[in-house]
């Protein structure tokens, strides 16, 4: 393989955002050195600042159609990827925001959190255009470097250290099943580019290869059976990093699934339906019958979190365009409610100190503003009409009925049920028992502007999807020409369960 | 002419949205009894549009009314679609007219979180509007499955009895369990829209509205498929036995308020009327789907109504004898004549009137004694004469004496059922007689014969707001029961069309397009 790097003007252009945002971080970095008096609130709007710059030139991009590849096609800017660019970028503002209150309980290196919040979101954008294993590879690792850090940031907290090796640990194991897994694929094909692998033959070597990376990017998403970090990392980590962790790398991590399976494996799709369909079927269930036991918020939506991914595959599993519209917005749905959650998980942490389901007692008494947010973000998670999650469920189910995916559609629906189950615990604790403590809460600015953004995003994602709609459809139009083929053929060929 | 004036008037969508809207004002209030007057004014507003929509509606037509439609979500093929018929419009009144009711009935019965307890009922009208009104299936899921967050707080927050957790959660559960097969059903009607349409080289390639849906033929097989996920969602809701185990829990734990709106609306059978049987005729008619309806149907009767004669307890008697009454209501869907159909529509609506009523007389009598055990009642009509007379005449209506309105219902239903079938109707006459068993020997026990030992000297007899609601629903009774005939009126389009549709061929519209309020 030869790589010209004889980069044009027109070619950095599609870089801009990331050139741009790693300058953006060396002036952060900078400001918080040089200045060590300056509030650390300034870093975080500064940070946001620069994020939102980052947004509006891929707001530009995607208005102009801007498009096209570097690297021998290492790197891809489609209108997919900027979508998923646009979401990290949305998530990481919204975690910055809700962290600007809760990073005065690190002791040391507050300046850097934001460094680190930051080059993590870089890593990530680059995992949404990364089109070859190797970039797959080195992003996911630069995103997750990161992650390493901020999951431990709470030094003197024992949960938040043990978070951190564990962690580290099973991240560098699937580190490593993932590079073994891409040097069993190049053995195979000679191919490292996803596009150009869709002709390799089904060997054995292939597929374990391929095996492997799932496993890997299944750790990134915390699907069953790559789901053992998930509770205690959630439970141990800083709240906004595992709000951070809740949503960014599953997005980044969604975005190459979709491009290993629809674009380098779509002729093996009558094979791979079958994995993706067990791995939904057992996250569902296992996701939401361990969330019933939960004591713990953030144990809970960590294993609700396990559970909306379940949902995901789903999308996955149809391997279809519409299954991948219906991922995308799905996301954005999740997106809204999840970080929503989180948010309120804060807020309340800050007033109480403790993030244990009991606490959430009476809440309605105290801030009925932070207990109706949480009922509508709760009831988005569980798919309740007319909110974001709803409409997203029901995108997902379409799309696999199409398919006839009828067993994965019967046991997500069964799942639904078991869901409302424990999300109806936490709405019992706020609305129907009486507080012990019956003081009000307070909420500062920031988190309140995020709790206002994610009750926008679920109402208005619900009620008015058209625009979103249209947005998610578009940025798969990538996957249209490959569906068409496979569609007509599928109903014969594929009949999981029936 | 007024017609011309309000054509293009979305008096659908203010219906609908009139009460939620009312709810979030409410929020800003803060002295309860503005709380009270205000909800009870949105209360009367709403059904003042209400009764001008049932004026304006013309009868003797199958066409659907008032139509709003704009599309929602274009990529799946979802729209915003209202419209009233025959079937539906009726409804439409009795809910607004009931919720006026439970507002003057809570008046001075809730006495904590006043404000929290009008905004659910008020966003519970809404949602139950919204079901009876929607066209696009995926717009009646979504009010379908809204109503159980209004629900799940009144039976939660007010119920009085101690298992009122238990039976909230249950309550959402199971209705929740049924619904998501529902959905599956409607997504299938999607798709088989979407197969038909790609055929056809349709211009649109998604649909989930009614009469797109109806426009498209169905394979037999699929039908049944589709027949049973959609039974499932409607008769965990209605309830339909053996899916009844909730109601008498959720009847019993909550409010009175939310008793009347779950026992009086009957959602679940409406949902057989409107989606199912029109949409999936083949299934409907098939021998099974009907053997085994009729069946559940008849069971219903007869377990419901022995049920309710061992009951002590008012409130689990009344809940049994909608079980009972239910049974009634799906033996006259499935026997699917032009009768059985006609009266199961009809007795759908007195049950709003009849079984409805008699849980407010319940709620009279718990503000009385605090509780509805029997052995806290006994020779009450000496005391409370007035309350002791309502009781009598919206029990005899529930039980269908000739002159009520529960007659014409019942009636209609058993001469169609023996128009289908002998032993169908048969069957369901001994239910009559049960159900007349029951309801006398409950009113002996508690309200003839000597005084109760438990029963209060001091009681009072009717209040002036309780005398409203007993009244109001007595003259509701005997209007249908002596003159039925400008409600069959309203029905009877619609019924015929459906037969239609059922008995002859795919293609009969039951959504003519002749007269069409379009904008």
């Amino acid at each position: 393989m030869i790589f010209s790097l004889n980069l044009s003007f027109s070619d950095l252009l599609l870089l801009l955002p990331e050139i741009f945002l790693t300058c953006w971080l060396c002036v952060v970095l900078i400001v918080d050195f040089v200045s060590p008096r300056l509030p650390k609130e300034q870093l975080a709007y500064l940070s946001v600042a620069g994020l939102v710059i980052t947004l509006g030139c891929l707001a530009w991009f995607d208005v102009n159609h801007i498009s096209g590849a570097l690297f021998g096609n290492m790197f891809v800017l489609d209108r997919m990827a900027i979508f998923f660019k646009v979401f990290i970028l949305g998530a990481t503002i919204l975690v910055i925001l809700s962290s600007v209150e809760y990073v005065n309980r690190f002791t040391l290196f507050r300046g850097e959190y934001y460094v680190l919040v930051v080059m993590s979101a870089l890593g990530m954008m680059f995992m949404a255009s990364a089109n070859d294993l190797l970039s797959v590879f080195v992003s996911l690792e630069f995103s997750t470097l990161g992650f390493y850090i901020l999951v431990a940031y709470l030094r003197d907290d024992l949960a938040s250290n043990e978070a951190g090796v564990k962690f580290f640990i099973l991240g560098v194991f699937a580190a490593g099943l993932f590079a073994y897994g891409i040097s069993l694929v190049y053995g195979e094909t000679g191919q490292l580019v996803f596009s150009e692998m869709s002709s390799a033959q089904a060997t054995p070597g292939l597929i374990i290869g391929f095996l492997l990376i799932f496993a890997a990017l299944g750790f990134k998403i915390g699907a069953v059976p790559f789901h053992s970090w998930i509770p205690d990392t959630y439970h141990g980590a800083p709240t906004p990093v595992t709000a951070f962790l809740s949503i960014a790398p599953k997005g980044a991590a969604l975005v190459i699934l979709l491009r290993i399976f629809l674009v380098a494996l779509a002729s093996f799709k009558p094979v791979w339906v079958y994995l993706l369909v067990a791995v939904s079927i057992v996250s569902m269930t296992y996701g939401n019958i361990v969330a019933i036991a939960q004591r713990n918020i953030k144990r809970l939506l960590a294993y609700s979190g396990i559970a909306q991914i379940g949902n995901v595959l789903i999308g996955l599993a149809a391997g279809t365009k519409m299954g991948s519209d219906a991922i995308l917005f799905y996301l954005l749905a999740y997106l809204f409610a999840n970080l929503g959650a989180f948010a309120v998980v804060i807020a309340v942490s800050q007033a109480i100190g403790k993030d244990e389901i009991e606490d959430y007692r009476g809440l309605n008494r105290r801030s009925p503003f932070l207990a109706f947010a949480m009922l509508l973000f709760l009831l988005s998670l569980a798919g309740v009409p007319p909110l974001a999650g709803f409409i997203g469920k029901l995108y997902i189910f379409v799309a696999a009925i199409k398919e006839g995916l009828y067993t994965l559609i019967t046991v997500g629906l069964i799942n639904i049920v078991i869901s409302m189950y424990y999300y109806l615990i936490v709405v019992k604790q706020m609305y129907i028992n009486e507080p012990i403590d019956p003081s009000p809460i307070r909420i500062s600015a920031p988190i309140k502007t995020v709790i206002y953004v994610g009750l926008a995003g679920t109402l208005v994602i619900g009620i008015y999807p058209q625009p979103f709609t249209d947005w998610v459809v578009e940025a798969t139009l990538m996957f249209s020409n490959f569906v068409t083929p496979a569609a007509t053929a599928l109903p014969t060929t594929v009949h999981v369960g029936g | 002419m007024l017609e011309e004036l309000t054509a293009g008037f979305p008096i659908l969508s203010c219906i609908l949205f009139l009460p939620v809207v009312g709810a979030a004002v409410l929020w800003v209030v803060d002295d309860e009894d503005t709380v009270r007057s205000a909800a009870l004014t949105i209360a009367l507003v709403e059904l003042a549009l209400c009764l001008f929509v049932l004026l304006r509606f013309v009868p003797e037509s199958a066409a659907m009314q008032f139509t709003e439609r704009v599309p929602w979500i274009p990529a799946l093929g979802i729209s915003y679609h209202l419209a009233v018929d025959g079937i539906s419009v009726l409804f439409v009144g009795l809910t607004a007219f009931l919720t006026v009711l439970v507002v003057i009935y809570s008046w001075d019965t809730i006495r904590h979180q006043v404000k929290l307890y009008m905004m659910c009922l008020l966003a519970l009208e809404t949602t139950t509007m919204g079901v009876f009104v929607s066209l696009d299936l995926i717009l009646f899921f979504v009010f379908w499955e809204l109503m159980l967050i209004p629900s799940y707080f009144l039976i939660k927050l007010w119920g009085g009895g101690a298992e009122r957790h238990y039976a909230a959660l249950k309550f959402v559960l199971y209705t929740l369990l049924g619904s998501v097969f529902m959905l599956v059903g409607i997504a299938l009607l999607n798709i088989n829209f979407h197969e038909w349409a790609s055929l056809h080289h349709a211009d649109q390639a998604y649909s989930f509205d009614f009469l797109d849906l109806l426009s498209v033929p169905i394979p037999v097989s699929q039908q049944m498929v589709i027949f049973w996920l959609m039974f499932l969602g409607f008769a965990f809701k209605a309830p339909v036995f053996p899916f009844h185990t909730w109601l008498p829990d959720a009847l019993l734990e909550g409010p009175i308020g939310m008793s009347v709106v779950l026992a009086g609306l009957k959602l679940g059978t409406f949902g057989f009327m409107r989606f199912s049987i029109p949409l999936l005729p083949d299934a409907s008619k098939s021998e099974t789907v009907v053997t085994i309806l009729v069946v559940l149907g008849l069971c219903a009767i007869l377990y419901g109504a022995w049920m309710a004669l061992v009951q002590a307890d008012l409130r689990r008697l009344l809940a049994y004898s909608s079980v009972s009454h239910l049974g009634f209501v799906v033996v006259g869907l499935f026997a699917l004549n032009y009768q059985s159909l006609q009266g199961s529509l009809l007795t759908m609506i007195n049950l709003g009137f009849s079984t409805a009523g008699l849980f407010f007389i319940a709620g009279f009598l718990y503000s009385r004694q605090q509780t509805t055990q029997l052995s806290a009642f006994g020779g009450m009509a000496k005391q409370v004469p007035l309350l002791a007379t309502f009781f009598l005449i919206i029990g005899l209506a529930s039980i269908g004496l000739p002159g009520t309105n529960g007659f014409v219902g019942e009636f209609l239903i058993l001469l169609g059922a023996f128009e289908a079938n002998w032993w169908f109707g048969a069957v369901a006459v001994l239910g009559v007689i049960f159900g007349a068993a029951y309801f006398l020997w409950y009113y002996e026990r508690s309200m003839l014969g000597p005084l109760g030992t438990a029963v209060r000297v001091t009681m009072s007899d009717l209040q002036i707001r309780e005398m409203i609601i007993a009244v109001s629903l007595s003259v509701m009774i005997l209007w249908i029961g002596l003159y039925p005939s400008p409600f069959l009126r309203i029905m009877n389009g619609s019924v015929q069309a459906l037969v239609e549709r059922i008995h002859h061929d795919q293609t009969a519209a039951v959504g003519g397009p002749e007269i069409q309020q379009r904008k």
